[in-house]
């Protein structure tokens, strides 16, 4: 009967948000604050590995004297060095201006280091925009699947599953045969497997979910890397629900599964993962699959049956809401609001 | 996202059905449930209407407004000093405000800060005279800002006080030709910094901007209700605290303040953040749940709706509403509302007297004054007529269908505590009801939507209730959480204690939300 209601009222479908697998048409972002050299100009296409921009691991500020030169005033965010072969004590010195020291004529302040890594694409793209001092934008050429949050660095590296859906990675799970790799791990992880990963030079973690402790505890340890001597490689983390425990969903998996073994690019602004090459159609999906996305049946996946109007639910709350059967159960009525479509 | 239907009923305007749904939810999917449902319930009035037919809804005339996540401003000024009165009218003008001061800061991690795309807008302000304490870094703060905008020239630059002298030796370091205004402000010291509020937020933009339609909607609904009338609006991306009242033979002249700070859960949500949370919260959960619940709510505010994910709900509300109220004194000092009205999407999963006992918790100002709930959201929308007797027009018609009674409560202060102050006799349509009144206690008496009672109050001393008094009559209005009468302290005194705490406001809020599971 229920079944029969749907067929007239397939309406009620766009009641349901639609999650989208493969979007196209995102811009990622990489900071670049003042100090930071662009590599890349607007317009240019990279390929993964082409350097994108260096990055000054120690920031300071100089003084330096900055005449105006045939190209007219010097220009905050320009960069400058000094006229060579001239005797100079700025003669070392090569920067970003920042801004003039007021009242101090033609001395500027210059934001300078000493140590400098260049920072690769992970991703191949069109650079669509570069601000010096603050960022540079590009959209990539492949097909993005978007994710609750990311935390760490953007990456690149060969896409492995390493456990089912529902998986649970542990420390002692990780071996130095995984570097290089982006490890689908499953629903959760904690900060300890995450810090052993990038330690066995894995490259990238994809999971359901991200405990808000364990997100801390790993941004801690990640500031206290990238403030080490010696640059570490890039590793991202990429949450694709958010931080409850659940499963990656389903259309989700055969996804990753379908891209097991290629390269991706993880980004971390937005966060996302990025699918390059050929074959990057998205595959049919059943209208009427839905996933509980939240409640008390969160992570659970079923076919929809047809709405169930508005009803009442625990503690009173009236919701707008739609009968869904799970595998193995009866109808089950769920919130609107808890339920999310793929297309 | 929220869509309500108004039809032409008799002559005048009445509302006919409201839904929501979570954002990425078509409005015309919304828009044809509400369709249905009319058309299912009263299809002679849906016929009248043309709205029998599914998707005759698609071509009707629609008042949309949106509410967005709020752009970023950074205020900078040389000293602390100064930078607080400036921080204060900027965040409550609808930006979110990154303060960045130069006295003991690193002038590196200040220019990267005004440099972060993410910014929008900058605005630099001085004492005018500057102060000794800021006149050795006045040049410096020029010179950055001005830096900046030659980096970005499309950011908008405010200046403020000492630095707004026109044509004076800080403007002219801004280039006149770049894409971005250069603005001179007002100091946030005159007028109590409104009148550079009131400039901000113009410089905000958004045509369609929905807080500014509520306020606008809430200067009209005074006239229409001729009362005084505060409402404050609880959202995704921000919150507004608007307070009208009406005067025979004027219009209704709104004060909004618009606090991105104050939304259900502001971007910048940090340890105080969640311990305001947990200081409200009436579950047993712990602190690392209830942050990464939190999480999940800020990614879908829709969804885990029913259950503790209501009380969650409602707690992180009234901490927002606290941050509200806490960032916009200035409304303090104006006249008691008659009539407080809750709107946005915080307030809508929690039944409606839970959420007359929420502002009560948290609007601490002795008085008598009716609550209610803009349910249909339909109050910003009618805000974006911008024609005001048009505006009138329609909300006159409409005023029995725009807010749901939450019922009235009674707030006395001044009391004595440990004994009984008095009695109260409720004079209404089922007889007199008689109350001992013991301070510290919440009393609820049953008064139904569209009731009226006369209180009689006789007390041993006087007590505040908008005017010190020992004896007192008024009539109230019923709602569905009746006549609240609060006898708690103003301001409401909480345990130190979590768990302490977290009984009482259990024992509290389940007179008012009986479906609650014990």
């Amino acid at each position: 009967m229920i079944r029969e209601g749907l067929a007239v009222a397939e309406s009620w479908f766009d009641g349901i948000p639609v999650r989208r697998l493969l979007e196209d048409g995102l811009e990622t972002r990489f900071p670049l604050p003042p100090g930071d050299r662009p590599l890349v100009d607007p317009g240019a296409a990279v390929l993964p590995g082409d350097p994108l921009l260096e990055h000054l691991r120690d920031r300071r500020i100089d003084e330096v004297t900055v005449h105006a030169g045939e190209a007219g005033r010097p220009i905050p965010g320009s960069r400058w060095a000094p006229t060579p072969g001239r005797r100079h004590r700025d003669h070392e010195i090569e920067g970003e201006l920042l801004a003039p020291l007021p009242g101090k004529g033609d001395r500027w302040r210059l934001v300078t280091g000493d140590h400098r890594v260049t920072l690769p694409s992970p991703v191949a793209g069109v650079v669509t925009e570069v601000r010096p001092g603050a960022e540079i934008r590009l959209r990539p050429d492949g097909r993005v699947l978007r994710a609750a949050f990311a935390a760490g660095s953007p990456a690149r590296g060969r896409l492995e599953l390493a456990t089912d859906p529902f998986g649970d990675l542990r420390p002692g799970g990780i071996d130095v045969g995984r570097a290089g790799s982006i490890l689908v791990v499953g629903s959760r992880i904690d900060a300890e497997a995450l810090t052993r990963a990038r330690a066995m030079g894995v490259r990238g973690i994809v999971v359901a979910s991200l405990p808000g402790k364990e997100l801390r505890d790993f941004q801690a340890s990640e500031r206290r890397q990238r403030a080490a001597l010696h640059a570490p490689p890039p590793f991202g983390v990429l949450a694709l629900e958010g931080a409850l425990r659940r499963s990656i969903p389903g259309p989700i998996m055969a996804l990753l599964e379908r891209f097991a073994g290629r390269d991706v690019a993880l980004l971390v602004d937005p966060p996302a993962l990025v699918f390059e090459g050929e074959d990057l159609a998205s595959a049919e999906m059943d209208p009427t699959w839905v996933r509980i996305r939240s409640g008390p049946n969160a992570g659970a996946e079923g076919r929809l049956l047809g709405p169930a109007g508005l009803r009442r639910f625990a503690a009173g709350v009236h919701l707008e809401a739609a009968f869904v059967e799970l595998e193995g159960e009866g109808p089950l009525a769920v919130p609107l609001g808890d339920l999310e479509r793929y297309g | 996202m929220a869509v309500a239907l108004v039809g032409r009923v008799d002559a005048r305007w009445r509302l006919l059905g409201s839904t929501a749904g979570p954002v990425g939810v078509p409005e015309e999917a919304l828009l044809e449930r509400l369709r249905g449902r009319l058309a299912a319930a009263d299809p002679a009035l849906a016929s009248d209407l043309g709205l029998l037919d599914p998707d005759s809804a698609a071509g009707i005339p629609r008042l949309t407004c949106s509410t967005t996540s709020a752009p970023e401003l950074a205020v900078v000024a040389a000293t602390d000093r100064v930078l607080a009165p400036l921080v204060a009218a900027a965040s409550s003008a609808g930006w979110r405000v990154r303060p960045l001061v130069l006295d003991g800061s690193e002038i590196l991690g200040v220019a990267t800060s005004l440099a972060d795309p993410r910014v929008r807008a900058v605005l630099a302000g001085a004492s005018d005279p500057p102060g000794a304490d800021e006149r050795a870094l006045i040049g410096d703060l020029g010179a950055l800002v001005a830096a900046t905008t030659e980096r970005r020239p499309d950011l908008v630059a405010v200046l403020s006080g000492g630095l707004a002298e026109p044509g004076g030796p800080v403007e002219g370091l801004f280039r006149p030709d770049r894409s971005g205004p250069t603005v001179l402000a007002p100091s946030p010291t005159v007028g109590g910094g409104e009148p550079l509020r009131a400039l901000l937020d113009d410089l905000r933009g958004g045509a369609d901007d929905g807080r500014r339609a509520l306020a606008a909607a809430t200067g009209t609904l005074a006239d229409v209700l001729q009362r005084r009338i505060e409402v404050v609006e609880i959202g995704r991306s921000g919150a507004t605290r608007a307070a009208a009242a009406w005067t025979a033979g004027t219009v209704a002249v709104p004060r909004t303040a618009n606090v991105p700070e104050a939304a259900l859960l502001p971007r910048s949500f940090s340890d105080a953040h969640l311990d305001a949370v947990m200081g409200w919260l009436t579950v047993p959960l712990d602190r690392l749940r209830v942050r990464d619940r939190l999480r999940e709510l800020a990614l879908a505010p829709w969804g885990d709706a029913a259950g503790d994910g209501a009380q969650l709900r409602i707690a992180a509300a009234r901490a927002a509403l606290e941050r509200l109220v806490a960032a916009t004194p200035g409304f303090d000092a104006l006249p008691a509302p008659d009539l407080v009205i809750a709107s946005g999407g915080a307030w809508h999963v929690a039944p409606g007297p839970a959420v007359a006992l929420a502002l009560a918790d948290v609007l601490r100002r002795p008085g008598v004054r009716a609550a209610g709930l803009d349910h249909a959201r339909l109050l910003a929308p009618l805000g974006t007529i911008e024609d005001p007797e048009e505006r009138y027009a329609v909300m006159a018609d409409l005023r029995d269908d725009l807010v749901v009674p939450l019922g009235t409560v009674l707030m006395p202060a001044g009391m004595r505590a440990g004994r009984s102050m008095g009695r109260m006799v409720i004079n209404g349509d089922g007889g007199p009801v008689e109350l001992d009144l013991v301070p510290g206690g919440l009393e609820l008496v049953d008064l139904p939507p569209g009731e009226r009672a006369v209180v009689e109050l006789d007390l041993r001393d006087p007590v505040r209730l908008g005017l010190r008094t020992r004896h007192v009559a008024m009539e109230v209005a019923g709602g569905l959480g009746g006549l609240l009468v609060d006898l708690r302290d103003v301001p409401l005194p909480l345990p130190a204690r979590l768990e302490r705490r977290r009984e009482l406001l259990a024992s509290w809020q389940a007179a008012l939300w009986p479906e609650l599971e014990p």
